[in-house]
């Protein structure tokens, strides 16, 4: 579902690709041409500890404001990035992300020594093999099993909130639990597919080629649980830790405090600094309280940092001086479109004009303009790899009325029904693009939607709009977890649609199923880039509006605070509190 | 009396069961899937159908709603399997979202809303009514003017004004005052009362405008009723005329608005909330409501309607006590 579906869910879900974050200016980031994701086999990228940050020093507390606790902290059942972001203090994946804050984003070995053995170069067989000498919070060694165990319990549907990636693969459909439902209720120790060959090793056989593994890897899911620390549902409540901190005091939907976990070896960590000696959450206040309270930058909030975009109205404040040094801005793994629907704007000159006629900026500008996000001409957010920058209408943002009538010549525009998600911020962005379509002499017709509805209405196939808002993030930074499932016509069902756009191409399809199986993450990456472009070039299903923007603040002691190019905010393994 | 009593509690058990029944058909009643919320991502229809096995959704309405009432009164077993839950009673049930009890929710947002509007109330009843009191008795000087001008500034004020005004003088701006938070009494009554000041004052200077304006016109009144002359006329003292005559007549009205307005308060007050970030039964219903979280929207609605119906209660109880007129039947 467009990731953003629900309102339970408005934090971005999951993670995503590479960005250039600043933290020295609040206007914007720089051009960004291409981007490579790497997963590196490289001894020395895979080995532990993690690099030093410059200027780092080790103590203090450091704080996140966030206006909404945790939905799901167990690692099987976390999916949105908040969560995810919380769960690296607490829990090791087999796979994981090295980001420096410059751009440069590699896939490595978290728990396993590197990102996964392809065992028959087919992407069907992966192995991980344990580092040694991890150990939980209690001193206990980490074995595959436990890893094995994480991956079953992540079956069970009394667990299910997490990605489905995994299960999904295992079982050879997303109807997975026909195969397995979980370890409980007498079903098997192990998924289908999942052997452990001995205590350091994990491996995974699959039924079709998934050469996204090392990526699906670093997904919580694969956080190692001992059977006999499974408390099921509560587990949500203390997660039995394998990372740097345990938690020493959950006060859930008020705030959460983790300390040092004392058996956590910095020497078996590629990822974690782990700087600080505490961490602390707090839930309670909203965004424009955190957005207050950063800005006045008093002594106690000063080694704080926030997990939710500066809103619109305090925008001003960030541009001073003393306040915009600490501003986060970057692209996160979101990109926003305007879908239309081919299904009924069937003729390919009409979808190129409303292409020129979108006032994208005025768009943005309905919900913050710069800091919420930049005007977008891809498919593929620039976060993720695969990225490549073109333009294939050269329209300025503010959308090209004389070139719309070029196009369209002696045709009369269509009467377009436009659908939008009804709350403040969508019915301002609505206003805003249909003024600018009828302003390029297209009859538009608004239609409100309720806000939990939207995402249920838009994805029936024989909706009766014609345009309408959808974003999308990818899981992983790869255009893997989006070209599929926003332009493979294959998967369009009658109800839950995620290719909103209702575009079916058979060429395209050929084209997605011979990129997946492509055994180069380079060669996959680059026909990616070159499939998102002829999408847009051959076929123009929809309009990118914009690519989404994270704009946080910091208080003036929180150092090495960049976007995280995997989850859209500003991470935490590696942060620290100025002394 | 007893019958008095009795009777009402009959009314009261009767109103919040209707509240609940109509609660319950209006969330049913909404072209909304609370599965779908809850699923997320990938929400396949067969994952859809689980979930909404897994909340019950998928039961027919009217055994839903017993179940429901079922695990007030004698609680109920939740989920299967290896998933089983006990849940006591009064089971409210599980939050869709968190899974967390949501007994467990009320307890930690209750005792919030209960400091905010408790501090707030006695601070708007000892400076409104004490105001106007004494504004009716100096009738007409300088002080009467302007009592009774500050008050009708702050009658015309909203809680989102003023408290931003004050968060940004007070603790953005100055950092007199700390920002606001919620400590429990009984791990710090000073913290809590001072983490609390400023909804306090909030809430207790725009409320004690009514109240002055109010008890004023009520004093007015009183002193100018037959048996206060009387009083006066048989040579008591003015002060045990006032204290004793005119304020215990006066002063019965203002319970009756007082009650209601406490009572109506308990069920959230959601803008000061929101404005101090305190976690209280305000934002949790809203929240409840945006995310269909039916749960959590049953037992804030339910104890909100309490919080009325019990306050009404209490204000005709207390009515017979404070005036003597006043007999129960």
């Amino acid at each position: 579902m467009g990731a953003l579906a629900a309102s339970a869910l408005s934090v971005a879900l999951v993670a995503s690709g590479c960005s250039k974050t600043t933290n020295d200016n609040g206007g914007g980031e720089a051009e960004r041409g291409t981007q490579a994701g790497a997963i590196s086999y490289d001894t020395n990228d895979n080995k532990a500890p993690a690099p030093a940050v410059t200027g780092a020093a080790k103590g203090g507390n450091l704080g996140v404001f966030l206006p909404d606790g945790f939905e799901h902290l167990d690692p099987q059942r976390a999916y949105v990035n908040v969560a995810q972001l919380a769960d690296q203090l607490l829990v090791r994946n087999l796979n994981g992300y090295r980001e420096d804050g410059k751009g440069n984003l590699k896939i490595i070995g978290d728990l396993a020594d590197n990102p996964g053995t392809d065992v028959n170069k087919d992407c069907k067989v992966w192995e991980f093999k344990l580092r040694p000498g991890l150990k939980y919070e209690d001193g206990s060694p980490v074995t595959a099993n436990d890893v094995a165990y994480g991956v079953a319990r992540s079956f069970s549907p009394d667990l299910s909130e997490g990605p489905h990636y995994i299960q999904s693969w295992l079982a050879d459909s997303s109807d997975y639990n026909k195969a397995y439902k979980g370890p409980y209720n007498g079903g098997a120790e192990l998924p289908p597919g999942v052997t452990v060959p001995d205590a350091q090793t994990i491996r995974f056989t699959f039924a079709k080629p998934h050469c996204d593994m090392p990526y699906a890897a670093t997904l919580t899911t694969t956080a190692p649980v001992p059977k006999a620390k499974d408390t099921k549902t509560e587990y949500d409540r203390h997660p039995f830790s394998s990372g740097p901190y345990k938690i020493n005091k959950y006060a859930i939907g008020n705030s959460l405090t983790l300390v040092r976990n004392p058996n956590w070896d910095a020497n078996t960590d590629p990822l974690r600094t782990a700087y600080p000696d505490t961490f602390t959450f707090t839930f309670t206040l909203q965004a424009d309280q955190i957005a207050e309270r950063l800005v006045a930058d008093a002594p106690a909030d000063q080694p704080f940092l926030s997990w939710v975009n500066v809103p619109a109205a305090q925008l001003q404040k960030t541009t001073t001086a003393g306040v915009k040094e600490r501003v986060v801005n970057g692209p996160t793994q979101f990109v926003w479109y305007f879908n239309i629907n081919n299904q009924r704007i069937t003729d390919i000159n009409v979808r190129k004009a409303l292409n020129y006629a979108l006032d994208k900026d005025a768009v943005l500008k309905a919900i913050g303009g710069t800091a919420a996000g930049t005007p977008a001409t891809t498919l593929l957010s620039p976060t993720v790899a695969g990225y490549a920058k073109y333009d294939v209408f050269n329209a300025p943002a503010t959308g090209d009325p004389a070139k719309v009538k070029e196009i369209l010549g002696s045709t009369t525009p269509p009467a377009l029904v436009l659908a939008y998600s009804n709350n403040p911020r969508r019915a301002a962005q609505a206003e805003a693009a249909r003024k600018s379509l009828e302003a390029s002499g297209f009859k538009v017709t608004t239609k409100p939607i309720d806000p939990t509805n939207y995402y249920t209405e838009v994805g029936r196939k024989d909706n009766p709009y014609d345009i309408y808002l959808g974003g999308w993030g990818s899981d992983w930074p790869d255009a893997g977890t989006v070209i599929p499932p926003l332009f493979d016509g294959r998967q369009i069902t009658p109800t839950g649609n995620q290719n909103l756009s209702y575009f079916n191409n058979d060429a395209v399809n050929a084209e997605i199923d011979r990129i997946g199986t492509l055994p180069n993450a380079a060669d996959r990456q680059k026909a990616w880039g070159d499939l998102d472009k002829k999408i847009m070039t051959d076929y123009v299903p929809l309009i990118p509006a914009y690519y989404d923007n994270n704009y946080t603040l910091t208080g003036s002691k929180v150092g090495n605070a960049f976007v995280s190019d995997a989850f859209g905010l500003p991470g935490l393994s590696n942060i620290f509190v100025k002394q | 009396m007893v019958r008095f009593v009795i009777r009402r509690l009959l009314l009261a058990v009767t109103t919040l069961f209707a509240i609940s029944v109509i609660t319950f058909l209006l969330f049913f009643a909404v072209p909304s899937s609370p599965a779908t919320v809850m699923c997320g991502k990938s929400c396949s229809p067969e994952r859809i159908a689980q979930v909404e096995h897994r909340l019950g959704l998928d039961q027919p309405l009217i055994e839903q709603y017993t179940t429901y009432m079922k695990g007030i009164f004698v609680g109920r077993t939740i989920g299967s399997g290896d998933f089983v839950r006990e849940c006591p009673a009064p089971c409210l049930g599980y939050s869709f979202r968190t899974d967390e009890p949501v007994t467990d929710i009320l307890k930690r947002t209750v005792p919030v809303t209960l400091s905010i509007v408790l501090g707030a109330a006695v601070m708007w009843l000892t400076i409104g009514v004490s105001l106007g009191m004494t504004s009716a008795l100096r009738r007409g000087t300088l002080f009467d003017r302007m009592a009774i001008g500050a008050s009708l500034v702050g009658a015309s004020l909203q809680v989102y004004f003023l408290g931003l005004v004050l968060l940004l003088v007070l603790v953005y701006g100055s950092a007199i005052l700390p920002s606001p938070t919620y400590t429990p009494f009984t791990e710090n009554p000073f913290k809590w009362a001072l983490g609390l000041l400023l909804p306090w004052i909030t809430l207790g200077f725009l409320n004690s405008a009514l109240y002055a304006r109010l008890s004023r016109a009520q004093m007015l009144e009183t002193l100018s009723e037959d048996f206060v002359r009387t009083a006066r006329a048989k040579g008591l003292p003015k002060r045990t005329v006032y204290t004793r005559h005119a304020l215990r007549a006066a002063i019965t009205p203002l319970i009756t608005i007082a009650g209601l307005d406490i009572g109506a308060s308990l069920g959230g007050t959601v803008i000061t909330e929101s404005i101090f970030g305190l976690q209280g039964l305000g934002r949790v219903a809203i929240q409840a409501v945006e995310d269909l979280n039916l749960p959590i929207v049953m037992a804030t609605v339910l104890l909100a309607a309490t919080f009325i119906v019990v306050a009404n209660i209490v204000v005709d109880l207390t009515y017979a006590f404070i005036d003597p007129r006043v007999r129960l039947s």
